[in-house]
């Protein structure tokens, strides 16, 4: 086979990929999206199962250039033609809509969806004779546009909080800095907390920032809030995979607007931009800000120079207690998190901790309790931890920046503990069966030795009985 | 002499007594399947079984041949791994002798509305003595939605699956077939929001009962007086089944349409009506989440909720004695279908099935109570171990259930359904398609499957039609009827090739197990993805030897028609009606409007129950009544947390 080349954007290119509603399909969108982003593309992935609504919020949030999307259930026409009804309502009749869906969508549906507005519907065919790479080549060149370079009456109207305009406002900022004077944007009305979250990968940040969001949409029905989440690009490639909003099941909510950022320079924690993203979402007068950003690790302090508050996210896998004393952010940090609590040695990593931040902060006499480390599991519903730790930042943002988000909820003295679907000392159950059933098969293996052998004595004791008889007669 | 003597006196006090026994009463156990009747016993009944059929040449052909083994090692190992069908460890099967005059074929139905699919299932099951009736369920109903007029939504209504949103629907879907006969089991292809369409069913169940009480007692005019008032005192007009009953639908479970039999009969007549018909309803709900997450995607709950709804579950049903009904399908086929090869696919779903067996006991329910109530449910494609994968998972779970969780014997009993492979079936040359069902099949039907479903050769293009889903039937039929060999029921056992694979399969599925323990059992692998990432690998793997050619498929990648072997298009596919999408809409609505008082006051006792850590599947009973789909799984969005995706 030969190899195909990959196509070389001239832009920077943001696309939206997922599979349909009702759609639990995702192997073939799964490959699509690594390629897309070995093709240079910053993809915002959204997984399986997800309504036009959500992906076409996404797409104009994240002022991305193209859907690309996996249709295997069928209701595929409706759903496309809803998504490009849903784009021009919106007036994002510019974002491109890709898709397939194999056999499934069939060569005169393929026609009708491309006759009503539908970018491109790849076909089988379209796959053999493509290739899987021509045909990303093809997508990618296809979606290879500026959106919006420069402002128009953008910073005037950013308080409506139109996605649209802030996201085009941030975009501006990214891309073309040279059309974007920050001095220009209009002051809040109030003040606006910036929280700002940082932590070691795979930590479960994602997860913890949608349960904070959660908690914040149920405890203030009119507040509004922005979201700032930071991912790697890559190096290589320029490509990067912007994977929050795949967890997060909260913020599909019209008072909730995310943005995914790019660092666009591999060694850094944090984008370039994030301050301007940051200014952009003050000036749209959102009552709260939260920045997340990626899991570099270590020296991931940068992130408190933007903003009010900060929570770092950790688990209890951190090596030895000595670790804790590289970490700087437990110098900085105002709130630390010991996610995934469930795990192993938790409870060691809880007291450790607790140590270390007494040391960092001369904190010798505090009472464990006092302290702002918190034990959470966020991917259990309505963990006790998360609950505390939500109230805590809260209360943690009122006493720091003065905003007015006095929290209802009430803290508990409840501790994070898993409700194990498996008790932790049963955990081994399939090392047990698998002992279990070898030794059944070792005792009939010995037991079947034992009666080949008694056989076989039987046998000749019947040889020598026989010939002692004839030997008598 | 002497010597030989004490030697045999101390080999035989190392002999296992039950051993010793498996030897001498060999003779008399072979004797029973050389005799011309077989006598045993199931739930007290004694059954007499011919043990020979004879062929055309006046052949007597065994049914279940025996081996001949005389020396005591060979004979003792047979017994101990092998066994005759129906003895420990069951490797062969886990009853004596196939069920005469029922072939294990499964009647396939789910497309439009509930009428439509109705009408199907009346089609494909007239004339037949047994109704085994396979729903499939739209995508909306599968992700625990109801119809809508979105966009999004509108264009899934009823389309590769029935569309049931509520009770009637039910009510309306099974009509004509009497739920709680020994002759009719239900299979519900359905696992984010099973627990409540299983109320539905059971409900439907429960009410066609309360009819038949209804008419015995001559009850009929006071009934419909009271449904009318009912119905007059919310100005609103009565459901009915659309359309005109199809050939073999006598009515039945339509009186009560748009009413509960607890709103008609007295609470203690109801409650006596309910105990019963629960007792005897025959069926599966697959509900099986764990591989939902690891394959198939079709989640709406976060996984420990969706777990403790099934634990829920299983808990009602030993409380209320249902025992024909299998509370799971433990299901291997959509990991097979995502990829995943023979072997994965067995360790995966074998060590599923354990984890549920150690959530059940750590909820305090007993191995005996439940383990009879778990189904399985594999693939069969053409691989090699697809020829032993009912031995092997038979085997394995007889062991375990036996000596680790010292289940009886109706626990160690692994019944298991087979569906031939769709993944299997391609899109060129779609009339090979049928060949390879028919070997999958056989490799079922030789493994003494409990039931298969063999797919038509159109699937892979379309949904199937009628010509096509008969030839599907006939290829298990002429198996079962005119291929001679299998009037003998055991012939694969004996066989040198089979043993080795055997045995080779089920140590690869024992270095699975501990693959799996090392990263914390199934839900520890699950949290890193283990389960997934295997899956995906395994099946790249076969998508690379297909397409390089070195894993010959025929008329696909080799043997190609002079013209190419193209893909063939369907002209056409079926789709649901406007008419239909609509309908279902209407009816909702109506049935919403009509319960709009009593809705809301048990969706909170369902919330309450849950945060109150009680049985909720309980409290869905009555819920299912007055709610539906949407609104019940909303409700408890609210409390259980709802499914998080993973990347």
């Amino acid at each position: 086979m030969q190899q195909i080349e990959k196509y070389q954007p001239q832009n920077k290119i943001r696309i939206v990929t997922a599979a349909s509603l009702f759609d639990g399909h995702d192997a073939a969108i799964n490959v699509m999206r690594r390629l897309i982003q070995g093709t240079g593309c910053e993809v915002i992935h959204l997984g399986h199962n997800r309504s036009v609504d959500e992906v076409v919020n996404c797409a104009i949030q994240e002022d991305a250039q193209a859907i690309a999307m996996t249709s295997y259930q069928g209701g595929h026409i409706e759903y496309f033609k809803y998504m490009f009804d849903l784009l021009k309502e919106k007036g994002s009749s510019h974002i491109k809509i890709f898709a397939g869906g194999g056999g499934v969508i069939l060569p005169t549906e393929i026609k009708e969806l491309e006759t009503y507005g539908i970018a491109k519907i790849y076909s089988p065919d379209d796959g053999r004779i493509m290739g899987l790479q021509g045909m990303i080549n093809d997508l990618v060149a296809k979606s290879d546009y500026e959106t919006l370079t420069e402002l128009k009456n953008h910073l005037q109207i950013l308080k409506e909080k139109n996605p649209k305009i802030i996201a085009e406002t941030i975009t501006i900022a990214e891309n073309h800095p040279e059309n974007f004077d920050k001095t220009k944007l209009l002051k809040p009305s109030t003040t606006i907390p910036v929280l700002g979250i940082t932590g070691t990968g795979g930590a479960g940040k994602s997860s913890l920032v949608d349960e904070l969001v959660r908690r914040y949409l149920a405890d203030f029905s009119d507040k509004t809030l922005a979201i700032i989440s930071v991912d790697p690009s890559k190096r290589k490639t320029g490509g990067a995979l912007l994977g929050d909003r795949i967890r997060m099941n909260s913020i599909n909510n019209p008072r909730v607007y995310m943005r995914s950022l790019a660092t666009r320079q591999a060694n850094l924690a944090l984008s370039k931009y994030v301050q301007e993203s940051i200014d952009i979402c003050r000036a749209a007068d959102f009552d709260m800000i939260i920045v997340e950003t990626s899991g570099i690790g270590q020296s991931d302090t940068e992130i408190t120079d933007h903003c009010d508050v900060s929570l770092y996210v950790m688990t209890s896998e951190f090596g030895a207690a000595s670790q804790l004393e590289k970490i700087d952010m437990l110098d900085f940090a105002d709130l630390v998190a010991i996610n995934k609590f469930d795990k192993k040695g938790s409870l060691d990593a809880l007291r450790d901790v607790r140590k270390q931040y007494k040391r960092n902060h001369n904190l010798f006499e505090a009472n464990d309790e006092s302290l702002p480390v918190f034990a959470t599991i966020a991917s259990q519903f309505n963990d006790p931890g998360m609950n505390n730790l939500y109230k805590a930042i809260m209360d943690k943002i009122c006493t720091k920046t003065n905003a007015p988000l006095q929290s209802k909820a009430e803290l508990t003295l409840e501790q994070s503990k898993k409700i194990f679907v498996i008790p932790p000392d049963r955990v081994r159950y399939l090392a047990e069966i698998v002992e279990n059933n070898k030794r059944y098969d070792q005792w009939a293996k010995k037991q079947s030795e034992i009666a080949q052998k008694l056989y076989q004595l039987k046998g000749t004791l019947e040889i020598l009985n026989k010939e002692e008889d004839e030997a008598r007669h | 002499m002497q010597n030989i003597k004490d030697k045999i006196i101390s080999f035989e006090k190392q002999l296992a007594p039950e051993c010793k026994e498996l030897i001498e009463h060999w003779s008399s156990k072979e004797k029973l399947y050389t005799d011309e009747d077989y006598n045993y016993t199931v739930r007290n009944k004694t059954l007499k079984i011919k043990t020979h059929t004879e062929s055309l040449s006046h052949s007597q052909i065994p049914k279940i041949s025996t081996p001949r083994y005389t020396a005591w090692g060979d004979l003792l190992h047979w017994q101990l791994q092998e066994n005759v069908p129906g003895e420990f460890p069951y490797t062969a099967g886990i009853y004596p002798f196939k069920r005469e005059g029922e072939d294990p074929t499964r009647m396939f139905a789910g497309e439009g509305g509930p009428e439509r699919t109705n009408k199907r299932f009346h089609y494909v099951s007239l004339g037949q003595p047994a109704k085994r009736l396979s729903t499939a369920f739209d995508s909306v109903t599968l992700y625990g939605e109801d119809p809508h007029t979105r966009p999004d939504i509108y264009g899934k209504i009823g389309n590769s699956g029935v569309s049931i949103a509520t009770l009637d629907d039910a009510k309306k879907l099974y009509s004509g077939f009497d739920l709680c006969s020994p002759t009719t089991s239900v299979s519900m292809t359905i696992n984010g929001p099973a627990a409540i369409l299983l109320g539905f069913f059971m409900n439907a169940a429960i009410d066609q009962q309360c009819e038949k009480y209804i008419i015995a007692n001559g009850l009929e005019t006071e009934v419909e007086k009271k449904i009318n008032a009912l119905y007059q005192h919310k100005n609103m007009e009565r459901p009915r089944y659309h359309g005109d009953l199809p050939q073999g639908n006598d009515g039945l479970g339509l009186m009560l349409l748009g009413v509960t039999g607890s709103e008609v009969l007295p609470l203690d007549v109801y409650e006596k009506i309910k105990r019963e018909s629960m007792a005897s309803v025959r069926g599966t709900v697959q509900a099986d989440i764990l591989k939902e997450d690891q394959a198939q995607n079709t989640c709406i709950f976060s996984t420990e909720f969706a777990l403790r709804l099934m634990g829920d579950i299983q808990h009602y049903f030993i409380i209320n004695k249902i025992r024909n009904f299998y509370s799971v399908s433990i299901s291997g086929y959509h990991i097979a279908e995502a990829g995943a090869n023979p072997i994965t696919q067995l360790a995966l779903t074998l060590s599923n099935g354990f984890t549920y067996v150690e959530y059940y006991l750590s909820r305090g329910m007993h191995i005996d109570d439940f383990a009879p109530n778990l189904s399985f449910f594999f693939s069969n494609g053409v691989d090699p171990e697809y020829a032993v994968i009912g031995r092997v998972a038979r085997r394995i779970w007889a062991k375990a259930i036996k000596h680790k969780y010292n289940g009886n014997e109706r626990s160690q009993m692994l019944k298991y359904h087979i569906q031939t492979s769709g993944r299997s079936l391609h899109a060129q040359e779609i009339d090979f398609n049928d060949i390879r069902t028919t070997l999958q099949a056989l490799y079922a039907i030789y493994d003494n499957c409990n039931s298969l479903h063999t797919n038509a050769y159109d699937e892979a293009i379309t949904t199937p039609t009628e010509e096509s889903v008969r030839r599907a039937m006939a290829i298990q039929l002429i198996i079962n009827r005119e291929l001679g060999l299998t009037k003998n029921e055991n012939p694969i056992q004996g066989s040198f090739i089979i043993e080795e694979m055997t045995d080779l399969v089920e140590a690869a599925v024992y270095a699975e197990f501990m693959s799996i323990n090392e990263r914390g059992g199934v839900l520890g692998a699950m949290e890193t993805m283990y389960q997934r990432n295997k899956i995906q690998e395994e099946s790249l793997y076969y998508e690379t030897l297909k397409h390089n050619g070195e894993f010959p498929i025929i008329g696909v990648n080799t043997f190609l028609s002079s013209k190419g072997s193209p893909t063939v298009i369907p002209q056409e596919v079926i789709r649901s009606t406007e008419e239909e999408k609509q309908y279902q809409i209407a009816t909702l609505k109506a049935f919403q409007k009509r319960n709009e008082q009593e809705a809301p006051a048990l969706l909170q006792k369902l919330q309450q129950t849950a945060i109150a850590n009680e049985n909720i599947f309980e409290v869905l009973m009555d819920a299912c009544k007055v709610c539906s789909l949407g609104q019940i799984s909303n409700a408890l969005y609210a409390v259980g947390g709802q499914y998080r995706r993973n990347m």
